[in-house]
């Protein structure tokens, strides 16, 4: 009797790893076939928007004289961690002068002094959202523009935080983190923006 | 790719043939049909038209969003489920095991008002083995049966940022006991819950719960906040009417975050608690009647603190630091028990280069206990026995094509006080084609190292008369470790824009399993009157294997309607090991865990900041617990009259009025019943956006 029991057992599980196998295969194949069909789309994807702002920023916003001197320079904008536009913010930035510079994108993948240098506009990618104090607290009074998606971002003392509000993209900005940082934010971006903060937490 | 590293490559493909055969011909497939440049050129068009525009028309424009899946999913080689604050607060859940219902491969079932077994992927119970929970790095697993005691794990709600469930052995980075899965509760930094939060609600088995909560900031780097929350909970359906099992407690705490300027943070939390528990439990005496019922409540308590600190080296490692004492104690009708614990972590994570990412960790915790014997036939002796845990831990995660392939390997080496040195090594082979696109590949080694029970129960129980007869289970001092291998597949990629799938196929095989070793029979004279003895040993007496799929799509229909479904396939078998017949336990584990599992949540954003969620929930039958298959529903109705307030409604179960679950101890199983429940939060954020 338990013999019997046993050998059906294991003709069980012998039906069951079969059947794992063709049912793992089974649901891929079909979606892997979809993949490139359904890309077309009619809305702008919410980093389209983004790296746009990116762009667009750099308009209203003043830097000190230390940073506008070095007029042979592209006006670079880095990104730190993951990319997450796609391409979107290359496109742009390849057609487009900022501040009467031909514009520039870098990625980084760590802080360091030297290639920062560069960076007018930094995006901080949400990858980096464990390592976002240090990143900031290493950034400093950099001379940089700071913008991420990362929740909470100008509450923690970045200075333009991204934040989905219905389906559309906004920002809310930390004015004390840009004077800090010697940034001149225009009144027209301060405008825009879903709100403003006067205090700072790593500024003044 | 160096020479190197395609030996280990090899090595590793060598371990996993069998997962091979399908997983490459698929990964090149997507290669093939889904190129990178397909997602790119769509976003170029859009991009060059929307940069002409002014900054409000850009805030004017409507965009469709990507998952809201975290960026770390992605570079996580393992079947990840995480529940966000939103999908708590969304679900209606008032515990943590209700809100991991939502999770696939998660087996939740309520046993009566105070209790769940909760089981990943197989083998859940009331002392649900092998699953190890944390909340924000503490272990609540105890050492006592090697499960959770759900009624005091009461976490705010509204302050867990997240829930991670790691379905499948963790071992490697956890430790033993996370054999089959790891459930990561994480409260948010004192950084995100500044100002205050009032909520209180009611309902038909929520009778009452209550919380609040102010956090702020003093000075400009530190940040804390206080809360304080209680509930009271009713009974659930008795057939019999004997409505034990209703509870309450109350719980304050704190949480301290600070950062400084350099590159140090630190995180010091605490919480305390004092709660009653109903419970009904039969038990065997040596006097007639033979068999008594102890309805009463368990009494519990407990408080813990916790300091966490982060430093951050140059840009590429950083370490952590973080220790807690935790106290509980629960006096409950039939054992008490008194249990300190002390743990020290150290976790140290170093990048090599471009290509490598090491982690090395160390850890001890300490674990001193004090049984109380309420009863002649319950004890667990010695009363006191202190657990000792030693841990060692290395992990390199290797980019064998920079930004497409990882090879993670790595292993734990634990020493306990019951079994000596424990290996838990681990291998796992990541692959991002594009982004957004993850195929994983993993084995893994794990192994729960026995219990207080395993090694010291001594429970007896009536059997019959006459002669009075009676079955006693005793713990073995030779119960080794319960093993693991197991291997696991998987794929996770955004379809489209707005279709998030998650597909992950396991099989796993376990040696040593619990069970009763060979029964002896003996007449005792004392305690009086003279009785016979059938003596069952605890061993290691059982194997078995489990496989299973699990399905997660996820999809964004609108702006204001999300679909989430989830699929859990499990085969599970459990058969006698070599030299043991132990019929009892292998039909328990057989007949207890689900087959099939499935859910669909539906989430509407409405007008007027409405919102309507609906949930549906199918579980097949577990015959060794006389559950029959079940489904049902829920529904919540949320609804911000004013930016501050919050005004929620849910019904649960509604689709008939008790199903039961699983089943208990003594008497006919407890119903589950329909229930409502009203809730009203109101927050006042302090100068936050």
């Amino acid at each position: 009797m338990r013999i019997s029991l046993a050998g059906a057992r294991r003709f069980r599980m012998r039906r069951a790893k079969w059947s794992l196998g063709r049912l793992c295969a089974a649901c891929l194949l079909p979606l892997l076939f979809f993949t490139p069909s359904i890309r077309a789309q009619e809305k702008p994807s919410e980093y389209d928007v983004k790296a746009a702002y990116l762009f667009t920023f750099g308009k209203f916003v003043t830097w000190p004289p230390a940073v506008k001197e070095r007029a042979t320079e592209p006006f670079t904008i880095c990104i730190l961690g993951q990319d997450p536009f796609k391409g979107a913010l290359d496109a742009i930035v390849s057609q487009g002068r900022i501040a009467g510079l031909p514009a520039a994108t870098q990625r980084l993948s760590k802080l360091d002094p030297d290639t920062i240098a560069r960076c007018r506009v930094i995006f901080i990618s949400s990858s980096e959202e464990k390592q976002l104090e240090q990143i900031l607290a290493s950034l400093g009074r950099a001379q940089i523009l700071t913008v991420s998606d990362i929740a909470g971002f100008s509450r923690r003392g970045g200075m333009i935080e991204f934040v989905l509000d219905q389906d559309k993209v906004r920002f809310t900005v930390n004015l004390a983190a840009a004077r800090s940082a010697g940034l001149v934010l225009s009144s027209e971006l301060l405008k825009v923006a879903l709100t403003v903060r006067e205090d700072g937490r790593h500024g003044e | 790719m160096s020479a190197g590293n395609q030996a280990v490559g090899k090595r590793i493909s060598g371990v996993l043939a069998s997962l091979r055969q399908w997983i490459l011909p698929l990964a090149a497939l997507t290669l093939i049909f889904a190129p990178p440049s397909v997602a790119q050129a769509t976003g170029k068009v859009h991009a060059q038209s929307l940069a002409g525009l002014s900054l409000e028309q850009l805030g004017n424009v409507e965009v469709t969003t990507a998952s809201k899946e975290p960026e770390e999913l992605w570079q996580t080689p393992a079947a990840v489920y995480v529940l966000t604050q939103q999908d708590i607060r969304r679900s209606g859940a008032t515990s943590i095991p209700e809100a991991l219902r939502l999770v696939p491969g998660v087996e939740v079932a309520r046993i009566d008002s105070g209790h769940w077994a909760v089981g990943i992927r197989g083998f859940g119970s009331t002392f649900s083995k092998s699953v190890l929970v944390l909340i924000d790095g503490r272990s609540v697993y105890t050492p006592l049966f090697a499960g959770v005691y759900w009624d005091v794990q009461n976490v705010l709600l509204d302050d867990v940022e997240r829930i991670e469930v790691i379905r499948g052995p963790g071992g490697t980075i956890w430790g033993a006991n996370a054999v089959n899965g790891v459930i990561n509760i994480i409260t948010k930094s004192a950084t995100q819950t500044h100002g205050a939060l009032v909520s209180a609600g009611g309902g038909s088995v929520d009778q009452g719960t209550g919380a609040a909560r102010y956090g702020g900031t003093l000075g400009r780097n530190l940040n804390y906040r206080f809360y304080g929350l209680g509930f009271t909970r009713g009974p659930e359906f008795h057939s019999d009417q004997r409505n034990f099992d209703d509870w309450r407690a109350g719980q304050a705490g704190f949480r301290t975050d600070w950062t400084s300027r350099g590159s140090n943070d630190f995180t010091a939390e605490g919480d305390m608690y004092r709660g009653e528990v109903g419970g009904g439990t039969s038990v065997g005496i040596y006097q007639p009647p033979s068999q008594m019922v102890l309805e009463a409540n368990a009494e519990v308590a407990g408080g813990n603190v916790m300091g966490n600190w982060r430093h951050r080296f140059g840009d590429n490692s950083d370490f952590r630091f973080q220790g807690y004492y935790d106290r509980t104690s629960r006096l409950t009708p039939q054992l008490g028990e008194k249990r300190d614990t002390f743990d020290l972590d150290f976790l140290y994570h170093l990048g090599l280069g471009a290509r490598q990412d090491l982690l090395l960790g160390a850890g001890a915790r300490w674990s001193p206990d004090a049984i109380t014997q309420t009863i002649p036939t319950l004890d667990i002796a010695p009363h006191q026995e202190t657990d000792k845990i030693y841990s060692w831990f290395g992990q390199d995660k290797i980019a064998l094509v920079a930004d497409k392939l990882w090879l993670t390997l790595g292993s734990k080496f634990e020493h306990n006080n019951y079994t000596g040195f424990e290996a838990q090594p681990d291998a796992r082979l990541l692959f991002t084609p594009v982004p957004h696109q993850a195929f994983w590949i993993a084995a893994t080694r794990a192994v729960r190292t026995p219990s207080r029970l395993d090694r010291d129960l001594l429970l007896t129980d009536f059997l019959g008369a006459p002669p009075p007869t009676y079955l006693r289970v005793v713990g073995s001092s030779d119960f080794d470790s319960e093993h693991l291998v197991g291997t696991e597949i998987g794929y996770r990629g955004v379809i489209g824009r707005n279709f998030f799938l998650d597909i992950t196929g396991f099989r796993n095989s376990y040696d040593d399993l619990y069970g009763y070793g060979t029964a002896s029979v003996f007449l005792e004279p004392s305690p009086a009157p003279a009785h016979l003895v059938f003596q069952l040993p605890l061993a290691n007496a059982l194997e078995g294997d489990t496989e299973g799929v699990e399905v997660a799509p996820n999809w964004k229909v609108s702006n204001w309607w999300e679909l989430r479904g989830s699929y859990s396939f499990l085969h599970l078998v459990v058969s006698d090991q070599r030299g043991f017949t132990d019929a009892l336990n292998t039909a328990s584990d057989n007949g207890s865990s689900p087959h099939h599992e499935a859910g669909l949540q539906s989430l509407f954003d409405l007008p007027r900041k409405i919102e309507l969620d609906l949930t549906y929930r199918y579980v097949s039958a577990l015959p060794a617990q006389a559950v029959r298959a079940y489904q049902t529903g829920d529904v919540r109705l949320g609804w911000k009259p004013a930016p501050r307030l919050e005004l929620s409604i849910v019904g649960r179960n509604l689709l008939q009025p008790e199903h039961e679950e699983f089943g208990g101890d003594p008497g006919p199983l407890v119903g589950i019943k329909r229930s409502v429940y009203a809730q009203i939060t109101w927050t006042e954020p302090e100068q936050q956006p």
